[in-house]
């Protein structure tokens, strides 16, 4: 299980059936917008989502449900590490097709 | 090439139903993510970044025109339109849906293909050089023999749940294009004082981590005993092996444990106890497989050919693809063909549906419906008149297949790296992008030539960055990518391990680093001397002053 990160956090998966990297809301959801995510601040807000997130996975929505660094500095939240940056992004190469060519990767 | 009996067709149909209903069971919650994870990855299925990723088998890398259209087919119709052949001679799909993995795989089943033992502790796909058969400096044809093991190893109880994952590659010429000493077990065909054909055998060779050069076990194994004497490898590793730590459970550590000398005394104990059991096939068995691969009845024809060498004079382009991506055949007036998947800006090893289609019609017009996949990421037409070279070209450079760059600097090996890849630490293929477009004068490229830039986007090494000549790591640097250089490695019979040159590179910066590396050796090579020779009579030091200036 990966370490714990400090800070404000936000929950990340993959949906069951095509993979697809998703964030989780404040209301339960799984969304593909990273900006759109829920961000715990405080250990019980992280408790919370978890029980959300973990619910969802149990409910065989998602995969891999993992509590991650949330970067809160600029304009839009994201990730915080580059490698959740890149799945909240899609792959940065193949910009001719689907997922990769939507800024939000909505397609 | 070898067509499944009716022994094949049943267990690899037979495995096709039993995912798909492992699939309906996971889908529907009857099983969990944990149980159904072992399963999957059984059945070459991982979850990466952004989705599933399907890796399919190429058994020694051999293709048939209609299992090239089936995989552009399975392209078009359950992904992206895009296929992915890797550096193990397999092809990956990187968006294919779970629900839709049992069709996949029944579209594979339907001609004679599978995703087993792509993934797990198991005996993996037998790996083996690209221009099988059709090389004149060939030895010995080696795929017979990694189709014996491929029926040997699949779902080989004893080895289905071995301390690691498991790899083997042969080579039936002098000329090491299957990187055999780098893999868990390499055979390279050899011929004793009296005529007889047998293996070298090699143990205890691979990348990741630690990387290990395969060290000599046995100098002559006849080929009846290959099955019976690779049990024995198998056992050995399979008892000895470290189950208690991943990072050193493959075969490379024990050996490097115990040393060469003592895991040899200890296979050819074992040896001793089963050599005598029936393992190894039958002489009519191997007779049976040996038909499937008798060399194709092509007419012997002229070496030179005038029309083609009037096109040549006309066209540089066309010209240097013969020189580069061309080699000799075995028989006169022929030449194996590499189709490089290395275009200006392109992803390597990536192809179209529309390509593979294309390379597949190309195929049974001018190759005898053969095709076969090189770990180094390209297609190969391995029976090409030289009399339709023009042709062949033309349409391949119409569909951007007519790079000609097979061997030169920009025919990189690069992983998916973190684009694609959950255990990536850094992007490999915007690097191998970028130095296609920085060094994109095909001149100039032949004037620097033969170099091997291989590209890793983790220390896992599935972009061989250990065997570059120039190497390229990525690694995770405080949050941010960051790449280390390193030269001097080789996959080929003089195999060495490339070493770090010195700090780390961001991904402009070891650009720039690769421009200066590649400025010394032009400067420094003696006449005809290609880069990696200079390397080494060179040393690193020249390479480190102008790369970090003096110190």
């Amino acid at each position: 299980m990966a370490k714990k990160p400090a800070g404000p956090q936000m929950f990340i998966a993959n949906r069951l059936d095509d993979g697809r990297a998703v964030f989780l809301t404040a209301n339960g959801e799984w969304t593909k917008v990273a900006a759109d995510a829920a961000v715990g601040q405080t250990d019980e807000e992280v408790e919370a989502l978890a029980v959300l997130a973990h619910g969802a996975e149990d409910a065989n929505l998602v995969v891999s449900v993992t509590a991650i660094a949330a970067d809160t500095e600029g304009n839009n939240l994201a990730p915080a590490h580059m490698k959740f940056a890149m799945q909240a992004k899609g792959p940065s190469v193949r910009l001719d097709l689907g997922y990769q060519v939507s800024p939000n990767w909505e397609q | 090439m070898y067509a499944y009996d009716t022994y094949d067709h049943a267990i690899v149909n037979a495995r096709v139903e039993e995912f798909r209903d492992q699939v309906e069971r996971r889908m529907k919650g009857e099983l969990t993510e944990e149980e159904f994870r072992p399963l999957r990855l059984m059945n070459g299925l991982y979850l990466q970044l952004h989705a599933y990723m399907l890796r399919v088998a190429i058994p020694y890398g051999t293709l048939s025109s209609n299992q090239m259209r089936r995989l552009a087919h399975i392209a078009r119709r359950y992904d992206k339109g895009y296929a992915h052949f890797t550096t193990r001679q397999n092809v990956q799909y990187n968006w294919p849906k779970l629900s839709e993995t049992p069709d996949i795989l029944q579209e594979l089943a339907d001609v004679e293909m599978h995703a087993i033992q792509t993934s797990g502790n198991c005996i993996r796909n037998t790996t083996t050089d690209q221009f099988a058969g059709a090389a004149a400096d060939e030895v010995l044809d080696p795929r017979p023999y990694a189709e014996l093991i491929r029926q040997w190893s699949t779902f080989h109880p004893e080895f289905s749940f071995l301390p690691r994952k498991f790899k083997i590659a042969i080579t039936g010429a002098d000329e090491d294009r299957a990187a055999v000493k780098w893999h868990d077990i390499g055979l390279v065909v050899k011929q004793s004082d009296t005529g007889e054909i047998g293996f070298e055998v090699l143990a205890g060779g691979g990348m990741g981590r630690t990387p290990v050069i395969g060290k000599v076990i046995r100098d002559f194994l006849p080929v009846s005993d290959l099955l019976s004497y690779l049990e024995a490898m198998l056992r050995v590793y399979n008892e000895q092996g470290r189950r208690d730590n991943k990072y050193k459970a493959r075969i490379k550590i024990l050996v490097d444990a115990m040393g060469a000398d003592e895991y040899a005394r200890q296979v050819e104990a074992e040896w001793a106890k089963i050599k005598d059991q029936p393992l190894d096939v039958p002489e009519e068995e191997v007779a049976r497989i040996k038909a499937f691969f008798t060399p194709p009845p092509l007419p012997v024809l002229d070496n030179d050919v005038p029309t083609v060498n009037a096109f040549a004079d006309k066209n540089f382009l066309f010209k240097a693809w013969v020189s580069n991506n061309t080699g000799a055949h075995k028989v006169p007036g022929h030449v194996h063909v590499t189709i490089s998947l290395k275009p200006h800006g392109g992803i390597p090893g990536d192809a179209t549906d529309a390509q593979m289609d294309l390379v597949a019609d190309l195929a049974d017009k001018y190759s005898l419906s053969e095709v076969r996949v090189s770990h180094e990421q390209n297609l190969i037409l391995p029976h090409v008149a030289k009399k339709d070279l023009p042709a062949l070209w033309e349409a391949l450079d119409a569909a951007g297949l007519g790079s000609a760059n097979a061997g030169l600097l920009t025919d990189i090996i690069a992983c998916p790296g973190l684009d694609y890849c959950s255990l990536a630490n850094a992007r490999s293929i915007p690097l191998a992008q970028k130095l296609t477009e920085r060094f994109d004068d095909v001149k100039r490229l032949m004037d620097i030539g033969p170099l091997k830039i291989k590209i890793s986007g983790c220390i896992n090494s599935c972009g061989h960055h250990h065997a570059g000549h120039i190497g390229i790591l990525g690694v995770d640097r405080k949050g941010e990518e960051n790449y280390q250089l390193l030269l001097g490695g080789s996959g080929a019979e003089d195999a060495s391990k490339a070493a770090i040159l010195g700090p780390g590179f961001d991904e402009g910066g070891i650009i720039d680093a690769i421009e200066k590396v590649v400025a010394v050796y032009l400067g420094e090579r003696e006449d005809g001397e290609e880069f990696l020779p200079a390397y080494r009579r060179l040393g690193a030091d020249v390479f480190k002053e102008a790369v970090y200036g003096a110190r």
